[in-house]
């Protein structure tokens, strides 16, 4: 089975609030001079499909992303690290204010360029703009099952067995391959750390590079986004925290006055 | 104003809260006689088609189907996109849950719809569907204006109240569809329901630990202090991710949204993935060892110091109060 | 001149920071408490590769600089200065020496053992009369048949419980002083040696530290380091490798202590006021942070002169002496940022101060540092 991750670099969403701040021209995130992450959940991804190749059961991984190439250094060279086997870069300048609709299009092209996969995996959610949207429309445009915030996977014959945290519990989802799912985490994905050896092996494992304009072949469905982000706004936080002094007995005994006297509790 | 299809889901028998929240959200960008739902559900649910009548649904349409069970995304995606072409809305309103979040995107792609997802906020400005939405984990807001029609919107739990019902005014049609099991790709093969002990998102006291508590042991003592307020304990990501608790007790964006009375954060820093699911909450208590956490930015009430030393406090406080 | 870390070194030093504040950080209080050897830790080091990282890989190792050992000590130390004693131990007294004065046939034996987790290693010189003057040592070897003999007691041996290979010191020829010594490589499996008396410590309580005993110990004639005689030689060019651990892990408690210190100095209200906007906090912070700079490229310098194959025994020297100085230093006024709380067990620093201690007193003392610098200061 091959397996491709689909990985997103985001700005280190645990960076300090006052180190986030929105560029009015382009309506996102500046991103200038802040230190880049794996999205969250899109390393628990590669950690599942890394499982599955510990296993036995997937052949090789690879590593995808679509980032200006220069961004995606870090990226490629941890999963690479971490036991990907090959990395495909999909150069696009752009790639940081792409909304969902377009990042599928893109990852669907250059996923039939690249010819068969059996399994795609994405993190469930970006850290960013949280849109949920990209393993549903990739599995659409690939004409593929779709299975979404999964945290283990079973492979079988011709399908896999997923784990799917649902808002009432547990569901096992059997689905036919190919398959496009997505990854939340739970405490069986947890990303592992790479070893040094890997560390220094990675640079040697082979990474593509591809220039988006090569990517024409864009599903239809995809082409207009249909959606014009007209404004992206930091909320003011009006509340002003009011600190209770003292030691901890004599905090507690404030707050719950206070909060009494609210009649909160 | 749109002509609006709201999905109702009643793939476990029973119509979702969600469905009638969808109908709150509809409010605001459709006028009588212009919302429309499709209620999808296992088996004739004629309850279900009447409540969605009384809370101000003009038409119905009803898809009965044993493959349209709890989770059955494929099939709920075949009946929904029947019932799209056929009752041809502007605006499709899901709800963001476990099915909604996939059928959504996935019906826009069928229907080549503008898509928006994780909605807030909803409003018409002309003909333009515009909606608001959590980025950046909550640190912002988005107000996206679909530029194509129809529009799929999904929206997050508890962005609108449930409208006041009324007399039934509206039809209810039973729609057939065909739904040929072997086109199914991916099927529900079990559901492992989780005990609803917690009542997380009802819970009108929501106790909440991070990573700062430490350990499973520490979320004893959390207990010990939301069964002296009659509340409900919940984490932010890392102690879910770690095995200290439940995954079903993750409050955030990826979890539960929570709106109670009060909320203490305990040992949380405020990471905007935990914060974009509590921001709801009417007052906001956070105890951390750490002045210049995030979560203080956001809290009404804050005590600095150790949950160790604090919480035994609170306990013990709220114990001597009840003795009186 | 570049002051930028390498593309290999940051994605170590990344992985090294992660797996401390996920394995290690969590525990270091509770290990420094118990005095629980933190097996599975050292286990899941090995596997990442920090149990060897300066052994070839052909020998099982991470085949690392000594830059990125440095690097990944003081991260390690960081969390838990116990553990990081019990991994630098392993690496550069017990690997080192054999790496570079062992047969191939010693290498291919032991090395692909300790660099992989699967054996412990631990440093067998200092005798109850032989500290400082360790070339005073008066355990002997004596040569019978195809093994060696080895009799005398070791003291202070780190690791010496849970190890599994020793390297011993012991006298094998008549001649006095350093001449006369040589290095040997033991396993505890071997007849004839055993733990003794386990000490009670100040600090990285979680690392043991124990008296060995040789009792007619049999040693196979092939398990000695270079020739006979050098062994004097080889223990201190190997404890000029070990103080570059020594003197990251001092790097590695001075951290904590600043990084601890700087959050509670932001999160203690006095007087109204958080504590770090009084000046006189501000001084201790500012002071630490500089001297912590100044520790941290002694110890790149010296590193890097090591890897060039350049001497570097005044450098390590200074390395050393300057970085523990600064761990006591640092320790001693967190401790003092914290006042009460800095006091008790609730709070880390206390075991800062505990831990920081040992780092001018074992590899050689803050006076053999400054003796040996004073020697190559003397020689121009």
């Amino acid at each position: 089975m091959d397996v491709v991750v689909c990985l997103k670099q985001v700005v280190d969403p645990e960076l300090p609030a006052q180190e986030f701040a929105i560029d009015a021209g382009s309506r996102r995130q500046v991103r200038a001079g802040k230190a880049l992450v794996i999205s969250t959940y899109d390393e628990n991804a590669l950690e599942v499909a890394l499982q599955l190749k510990d296993q036995g059961a997937a052949t090789t991984v690879t590593a995808l992303t679509i980032a200006p190439a220069a961004e995606a250094k870090d990226a490629i060279r941890l999963a690479l690290a971490m036991g990907a086997d090959k990395a495909v870069v999909v150069d696009e300048p752009r790639a940081p204010a792409l909304l969902g609709v377009e990042k599928a299009a893109l990852l669907a092209a250059a996923l039939r360029r690249a010819g068969a996969f059996d399994l795609v995996l994405t993190g469930c959610e970006s850290a960013d703009w949280v849109e949920r949207v990209v393993a549903p429309l990739l599995a659409e445009a690939l004409e593929a099952s779709c299975v979404t915030f999964v945290s283990r996977i079973e492979a079988g014959d011709g399908r896999v067995a997923a784990r799917r945290l649902a808002d009432d519990g547990v569901h096992t989802v059997e689905a036919r391959l190919p398959a496009v799912i997505s990854i939340t985490s739970d405490e069986s994905n947890r990303p592992r750390l790479p070893k040094i050896r890997d560390i220094m092996q990675a640079g040697k494992k082979p990474t593509e590079t591809v220039p988006s304009a090569e990517l024409t072949a864009l599903p239809d469905a995809l082409r207009d986004p249909g959606v014009d982000v007209r404004e992206v706004t930091i909320p003011q936080r009006t509340t002003k925290c009011e600190f209770f002094e003292g030691e901890p007995a004599d905090q507690a005994v404030a707050l719950i006055q206070r909060l009494r006297a609210m009649k909160t509790i | 104003m749109s002509h609006v299809l709201v999905v109702a889901n009643a793939l476990d028998g029973t119509l979702a809260r969600s469905a009638l929240e969808l109908l709150g959200g509809a409010r605001a960008i459709t006028g009588p006689d212009q919302l429309d739902a499709v209620l999808l559900a296992p088996q004739r649910l004629a309850d279900a088609a009447a409540t969605l009548g009384r809370h101000g649904v003009s038409r119905v349409f009803h898809v009965a189907h044993a493959a349209l069970g709890t989770g059955q995304t494929d099939a709920a995606l075949i009946a929904t996109e029947a019932v799209m072409e056929r009752a041809g809305p502007q605006v499709v309103l899901v709800a963001a849950d476990t099915v909604g979040r996939e059928l959504a995107p996935r019906l826009a792609f069928r229907r080549r719809a503008a898509l928006i997802t994780e909605a807030m906020a909803l409003h018409q400005d002309g003909e333009t569907l515009v909606a608001r939405r959590q980025v950046y984990g909550g640190r912002a807001m988005a107000t996206l204006a679909a530029t194509k029609r129809p529009v799929v919107v999904s929206v997050k739990p508890r962005s609108f109240d449930v409208p006041e019902a009324s007399v039934a005014s509206g039809s209810v049609e039973d729609v057939p569809v065909t739904i040929d099991p072997g086109s199914l790709r991916a099927v529900v093969k079990n559901v492992a329901a989780e005990t609803a002990e917690v009542g997380l998102e009802e819970a009108q006291v929501v106790i909440g630990g991070g990573r700062g508590i430490g350990g499973a042991e520490g979320f004893q003592l959390l207990q010990a202090l939301a069964e002296q307020l009659q509340g409900a304990v919940g984490s932010s990501r890392p102690p879910a991710d770690e095995g200290w608790v439940p995954i079903s007790w993750q409050i955030g964006q990826t979890g539960k949204t929570i709106r109670p009375n009060l909320y203490v954060a305990v040992g949380i820093s405020g990471a905007a993935q935990h914060i974009a699911g509590v921001s709801g909450a009417r007052t906001i208590v956070a105890i951390n060892r750490d002045n210049q956490a995030p979560i203080f930015s956001l809290a009404h009430f804050g005590l600095v110091g150790d949950y160790r030393q604090i919480v035994p406090a609170l306990i013990s406080k709220l114990k001597e109060l009840k003795a009186i | 001149m570049e002051f930028e870390l390498s593309e290999e070194h940051r994605m170590i030093q990344g992985m090294v920071r992660e797996f401390a504040s996920r394995e290690i950080l969590p525990r270091a209080a509770l290990l420094d408490r118990t005095g629980e050897y933190p097996a599975d830790i050292i286990h899941a080091a090995a596997v990442l590769g920090l149990m060897g990282m300066m052994v070839p890989e052909a020998y099982g190792g991470a085949g690392q600089d000594s830059i990125s050992y440095v690097i990944a000590q003081e991260e390690l130390a960081r969390a838990s200065a116990g553990v990081q004693a019990i991994v630098t131990v392993n690496n550069s007294l017990a690997c080192d020496p054999i790496l570079r004065w062992g047969s191939d046939d010693l290498k291919r034996r032991y090395l692909p053992a300790l660099a992989g987790g699967r054996a412990l290693g631990c440093y067998c010189l200092t005798e109850p009369a032989a500290g400082s003057d360790a070339m005073a040592l008066t355990a002997t070897a004596r040569l019978d048949g195809d093994h060696w003999v080895l009799n005398g007691t070791k003291i202070f041996v780190t690791s010496g419980v849970e190890a599994d290979i020793c390297i011993v010191y012991a006298r094998s020829g008549p001649d006095p002083g350093a001449r006369g010594i040589s290095a040997f490589v033991v396993e505890k499996a071997f007849p004839g040696i055993r733990v003794g008396k386990v000490e009670h410590k100040l600090g990285i309580l979680c690392s043991s530290t124990a008296e060995i005993i040789l009792d007619g110990c049999r040693v196979p004639r092939g398990n000695i380091l270079g020739e006979p005689g050098q062994g004097g030689r080889i223990a201190l060019a190997t404890l000029d490798g070990g103080r570059l651990g020594i003197a990251a892990q001092a790097a590695g408690v001075a951290r904590a202590a600043l990084e601890d210190s700087t959050r509670y100095a932001k999160e203690r209200r006095q007087f109204g006021h958080v504590i770090g906007e009084f000046e006189a906090i501000q001084w201790f912070l500012a002071d630490m942070a500089v001297r912590l700079d100044a520790a941290r490229l002694l110890i790149y310098r010296a590193a890097y002169l090591r890897d060039l194959g350049r001497p570097y025994t005044r450098e390590v020297a200074m390395a050393k002496l300057f970085a523990s100085e600064t761990a006591m230093w640092a320790a001693h006024k967190a401790v003092q940022i914290h006042g009460g709380y800095g006091y008790v067990k609730e709070y880390n620093v206390e075991r800062y101060f505990r831990d920081a201690k040992i780092t001018e007193i074992y590899e050689g003392t803050s006076e053999i540092q400054r003796l040996v610098i004073a020697r190559h200061v003397l020689k121009h």
